[in-house]
């Protein structure tokens, strides 16, 4: 059976159904208990789960998460709620030389079974330090694996198979999208890591997109339709582990690429997929592998600039209609 | 049991040590952590502990000498009587056998570890030349390393004797990069050695180290330049590939004025662009005309015709058969002949045309390759035409006035020129006088 | 000296003999050093070994310890073996963490030691959440967090010792204050009392002589019960003194730290040879039994050092193992 509920509600029954299974799951951060976070995701959760189990803590992100990877290492299994993925950066120490490392540096004798869950995505006005799209950062580290929702149904499949994962997974919502719906079955499932979604049949181009940006991805491919290109859409899911095969037949049938991924454009996301299309695909390629990503500046606050910083339908059309009528040449 | 003495790792990154002075003499009895002599490292002197209690004997490393950490600099025994031997062989002046064996004779100048973490310096200057007399802290070269340029000071007094790396070159932390000798010397050296790695003197490498000297040495130089990429074809990697696999050549497109870059849409393009002689022979023919009455051949069909049914074409290809196995001496192979009458869009095969009955020539419905085609113009006002250069020999008769016209053409250089000539001399023969070919 | 019965003479002779295995290991593990057999660097625990083992005595297995870059100590007081010790000091297959993780990271998780860690104050979250785990699971467990003065100036650990200040956690902060931040004095970079910084939070905080080994583990065992009844977190500081440099390369130290400073510490507050001599006096052990006790772990030493030298080094396809739990190579998987 399935129903429509909003991303939101997905990742409340997610956590809520793990919780109830397993008593070792825990939820810690800020205001996540009777506020249930600013975005509402987890109301509900401590009347049903306790202080005990949802814990609120002082605005102390290293601190939280220092404790979160103490108390994965010796039994629990915590997951983390880091109010905006814009404050990676104050527990960075914490996720990535202590969480990310440990399993190795211990040779694999300790293991650190922690959820990290934030979010990313611009254009919510919220101005530089409030709509970062650091999930990049995190998949640079070895030992951290990265999920990037791109709706509901993903939101609730992913977080739960993260929930059950030994290792430190982070799994990055898409702020705007909250109050989104989708079919999500009323039965429990789960998605495996790795393995990425093909959205929409096409053999014209391949559409490569993350998180916030498969629905750019889609519209981007329905303008397309309208002029007779076919465009095929890949949603990878995770990017550690990233289901690279998938997108490499995908390219080898299209022998065209876009990828596009709300994270900065430079040393990010789509430079890692373009880079891997172009070693595995390269003599099936018959246009550059294009990279579309977040303005490589600061996210401004005015309206009239911010929309300008995030890649657009419009603007994924318009380099897929250059791509596939051979108009993209930017050597010199 | 007699304690062996290291030079020990005293620095951050250190790979050799400087003895400046023992603090004791051999025979000397000496308590552990008494002070045996003093290293410097780091650029500072450090006291180093006797680590067992004994009496000092065989220094087996004298004063001014680097040596390699890790290397037995003297042996700590349980008797005062086990002074060694050695001892008298390590005086100021120790046999050179005891060295590496070093190009010139002195005190080796290593390139010195600065850094926190640091594999190669940059050697960015020499401070003196070869022959340049230097006192100990004269500043002998300048080093680059974890961005900031330190002087490195000679360390002895003497004369530079030899530099064995140049300025810009990225040197491994220990390696010997000059000798300061005692006396002048009379032939003063400088060379680049960083490329020989045997023609230096042994450097220890330590078994514990994860540096790989191999991997820090500089890299060679590059080859003089690239050569010119000259007229690149600029095509997708997809293009090219399907390009290669169809046997296009992309240039085509290029000379054809198409805009580059292309892509695999542009290939059907190219297949629709004629075949360029892309040389001055590969597309050439060569062709030998003749003319012949057909009265002569008119009257035998007559005669022929009263046997059976004759086919021309049929009799024709015999013919031309018949004169391609003489002229090219080929008497036991099978010859097809390829037969055409292209205006009334016919097209027959025979094969071994000559070898039967000129009135019962059949035609073959095996798919074999021609060795010949014939081509019947007759009846038309067509008396010549050309279609680039046929695979194999052809010959075109048309008629005219009551005349055979006989064409033949061929590949340039398939045909010697009086292998051609004999062909058509014999082919406008046996039309002129069809008996000919009964006989 | 706190006058003691001879009641406990089992616990006397082990702590005596991990202080002496501390001392054993760090003089083998210098000298491997010093000879260039042991790749990178390390640091050593030697004039500390009081703390280290004054605490962990007090400790029961499953008990978590959480350690720092000079870490050694730490290791052998909390159950570790020498040989194991020192091959993932070589790097070698037979290591705690198969040579992945080397003197800085060294551990025997089996013996509830979460890990020594190379980034100054980086394990304070870690044994928290440590002590916040056996709180929600009820297991009973106690969390020492060993740090030492330098990571006193890490946020880190005024975030958690708040929550775990807030939260009554099983948690006891260590603070070895052997009186130098890395190469500076430590009153150079603490202001105030260190002691206070605890109390700030209403943690209740201990000051002990670092050197005197029955008195650290008279009041380990009196938190640590008390932290196991839910009466935590605690805090003490620890006054002790590091013989070595911050690593085995820092020789010249003239400039932060005198020698007649280092001379002082060394022959009049050796804990290993004052607690021997207050063996001796009480009656518990003779002078011969000391000597044979220090030479029977010296052979132990270098019997385990043998052994690491002759070791096998991991096989590389080892490189990309571990990266990940549940999957074997990292390489094929991302």
């Amino acid at each position: 059976m399935s129903r429509e509920i909003t991303l939101s509600k997905a990742v409340n029954e997610a956590i809520a159904e793990e919780m109830r299974r397993d008593p070792a799951i825990f939820l810690i951060g800020e205001d996540v208990a009777e506020a249930g976070t600013p975005f509402k995701v987890l109301s509900g959760l401590v009347e049903e789960f306790g202080p005990d189990r949802i814990i609120d803590t002082p605005i102390s992100e290293p601190g939280f998460m220092g404790i979160a990877v103490g108390a994965a290492m010796t039994g629990s299994r915590p997951i983390v709620d880091l109010m905006f993925g814009d404050f990676l950066f104050l527990v960075m120490d914490q996720l990535c030389n202590q969480a990310a490392k440990t399993h190795y540096m211990s040779g694999g004798k300790l293991q650190v079974p922690l959820v990290l869950r934030t979010n990313l995505g611009a254009t919510r006005r919220s101005a530089a330090q409030h709509s970062q799209s650091l999930h990049a950062l995190v998949a640079h580290i070895p030992g951290l694996k990265v999920a990037l929702p791109s709706s509901a149904y993903e939101a609730k499949g992913l977080l739960k198979t993260a929930i059950r994962d030994d290792n430190p997974v982070v799994i990055f919502e898409d702020k705007l999208m909250y109050n989104d719906k989708a079919p999500v079955p009323e039965e429990e499932y789960l998605i495996p890591f790795g393995e990425a979604a093909v959205l929409r049949e096409g053999h014209e181009i391949t559409l490569v997109a993350t998180s916030s940006m498969v629905q750019v991805a889609l519209k981007a491919a329905d303008l397309l339709d309208r002029d007779g290109i076919s465009a095929e859409v890949i949603d990878p899911r995770t990017i550690v582990p990233l289901d690279e095969e998938t997108i490499l037949s995908s390219v080898r049938k299209t022998s065209r690429a876009i990828v596009i991924d709300e994270g900065h454009q430079n040393f990010g996301i789509t430079g890692e997929i373009a880079s891997r299309i172009s070693e595995k695909a390269f003599y099936h390629l018959d246009a550059p592998v294009v990279r579309m990503g977040a303005m490589d500046v600061p996210v401004p606050f005015s309206p009239a600039l911010e929309d300008l910083t995030v890649p657009t339908p419009e603007t994924v059309a318009e380099n897929a209609r250059l791509s596939v009528r051979g108009e993209l040449f930017h050597a010199a | 049991m007699p304690h062996e003495v290291i030079m020990p790792a005293l620095g951050m990154a250190q790979e050799t040590g400087l003895i400046l002075a023992w603090r004791k003499a051999p025979g000397d009895a000496v308590k552990i952590g008494d002070v045996l002599m003093e290293v410097e490292t780091d650029k500072a002197a450090m006291e180093v502990e006797a680590q067992a209690e004994g009496y000092l004997a065989d220094i087996r490393a004298r004063e001014g000498e680097n040596v390699p950490v890790g290397n037995v600099i003297a042996v700590i025994a349980d008797e005062p009587g086990a002074v060694a031997a050695r001892e008298e062989a390590t005086p100021a002046d120790a046999p050179s056998d005891e060295q590496p064996p070093a190009q010139q004779d002195g005190n080796e100048v290593i390139m010195p570890a600065l850094g926190m973490a640091q594999d190669t310096g940059l050697l960015v200057a020499w401070h003196k030349q070869p022959g340049d007399a230097v006192a100990a802290d004269d500043v002998l070269l300048e080093v680059e390393t974890d961005k900031s340029v330190m002087e490195v000071q000679a360390g002895h007094e003497g004369y530079v004797a030899e530099l064995r790396a140049e300025a810009g070159e990225n040197v491994p932390v220990g390696d010997v990069i000059a000798v300061i000798s005692a006396e002048k010397p009379e032939v003063p050296v400088k060379r680049n050695t960083s490329k020989k790695k045997d023609a230096k003197p042994e450097q220890q490498v330590t078994p514990a180290s994860p540096k790989n000297p191999e991997t820090s040495r500089p890299a060679p130089k590059r080859a003089a330049s690239q050569p010119p990429t000259g007229d690149r074809i600029l095509a997708s990697p997809k293009a090219k590939r399907l390009a290669a696999e169809r046997g296009l050549d992309l240039a085509r497109l290029a000379t054809d004025g198409h805009r580059q870059p292309y892509h695999v849409a542009d290939l059907d393009r190219l297949s629709a662009v004629p075949a360029q002689p892309s040389t001055a022979t590969a597309n050439a023919f060569d062709h030998v005309e003749a003319r012949v009455d057909r009265s002569g051949y008119d009257a035998f069909r007559l005669w022929l015709a009263g046997e059976s049914q004759i086919d021309d074409l049929a009799v024709w290809s015999a013919f031309a058969i018949a004169t391609l196995r003489a002229a090219i001496q080929s008497e036991s192979r099978r010859m097809v002949a390829q037969a055409h009458r292209p205006l009334r869009r016919q097209s027959v095969r025979f094969c071994d045309p000559d070898l039967s009955g000129l009135s019962a020539i059949e035609a073959s419905q095996d798919d074999l390759a021609p060795d010949l085609i014939l081509r019947d113009l007759t009846g038309s006002a067509v008396t010549k035409a050309h279609f680039g250069a046929p695979a194999v020999p052809a010959i075109s008769i048309s008629d005219s006035n009551g005349t055979f016209e006989i064409i033949l053409e061929f590949p340039a250089g398939m045909l010697e020129p009086e292998t051609a000539l004999a062909i058509v001399h014999e082919m406008a023969a046996r039309l002129e006088e069809p008996l000919r070919h009964l006989l | 000296m706190a006058p003691k019965k001879k009641t406990n003479t089992e616990d006397y002779l082990q702590m005596y003999r991990q202080m002496v295995r501390i001392r054993a290991f760090e003089d083998n593990a210098n000298q491997l050093y010093l000879s260039a057999k042991m790749p990178g660097l390390t640091h050593m625990y030697s004039g500390q070994e009081a703390v280290a083992v004054g605490i962990c005595e007090a400790l029961e297995d499953t008990d978590k310890i959480t350690s720092t870059h000079r870490g050694h100590g730490h290791c052998v007081a909390k159950g570790a073996e020498f040989k194991e010790m020192f091959c993932e000091l070589l790097g070698k297959a037979e290591g705690y963490c198969r040579g992945k993780g080397g003197s800085m990271h060294i551990a025997d998780q089996s013996h509830g030691n979460l890990g020594a860690n190379a980034i100054v104050g980086g394990s304070m979250g870690i044994a928290t959440g440590a002590a916040f785990s056996a709180k929600r699971l009820g297991t009973k467990d106690v969390a020492v967090c060993f740090f030492g003065d330098g990571a006193t100036a890490q946020g880190l650990w005024y975030e958690v010792m708040n929550m775990a200040a807030l939260w009554s956690l099983p948690v006891i902060y260590a603070c070895e204050n052997n009186g130098y931040s890395e190469y500076t004095k430590t009153e150079e970079i603490a202001a105030g009392s260190l002691t206070a910084r605890a109390q700030a939070f209403g943690i209740e905080a201990h000051s002990v002589d670092g050197q005197d080994v029955l008195a650290v583990n008279e009041l380990a065992q009196k938190l640590v019960a008390r932290a196991r009844k839910g009466e935590g977190p605690f805090f003490i500081e620890l006054k002790t003194y590091r013989y070595h440099g911050h690593h085995v390369g820092d020789i010249n130290r003239d400039y932060y730290r005198s020698k007649d400073e280092e001379a002082e510490w060394k022959i009049t507050r050796d804990p290993i040879v004052n607690f021997g001599k207050w063996l001796e006096a009480e009656g518990v052990l003779s002078a011969d039994e000391l000597v044979a006790i220090n030479d029977e772990i010296k052979a132990d030493a270098k019997a385990a050092v043998d052994y690491a030298l002759d070791a096998a080094y991991p096989p590389t396809g080892e490189v990309d193992m571990h990266v990940f739990a549940g999957v074997d190579h990292a390489l094929s998987y991302v």
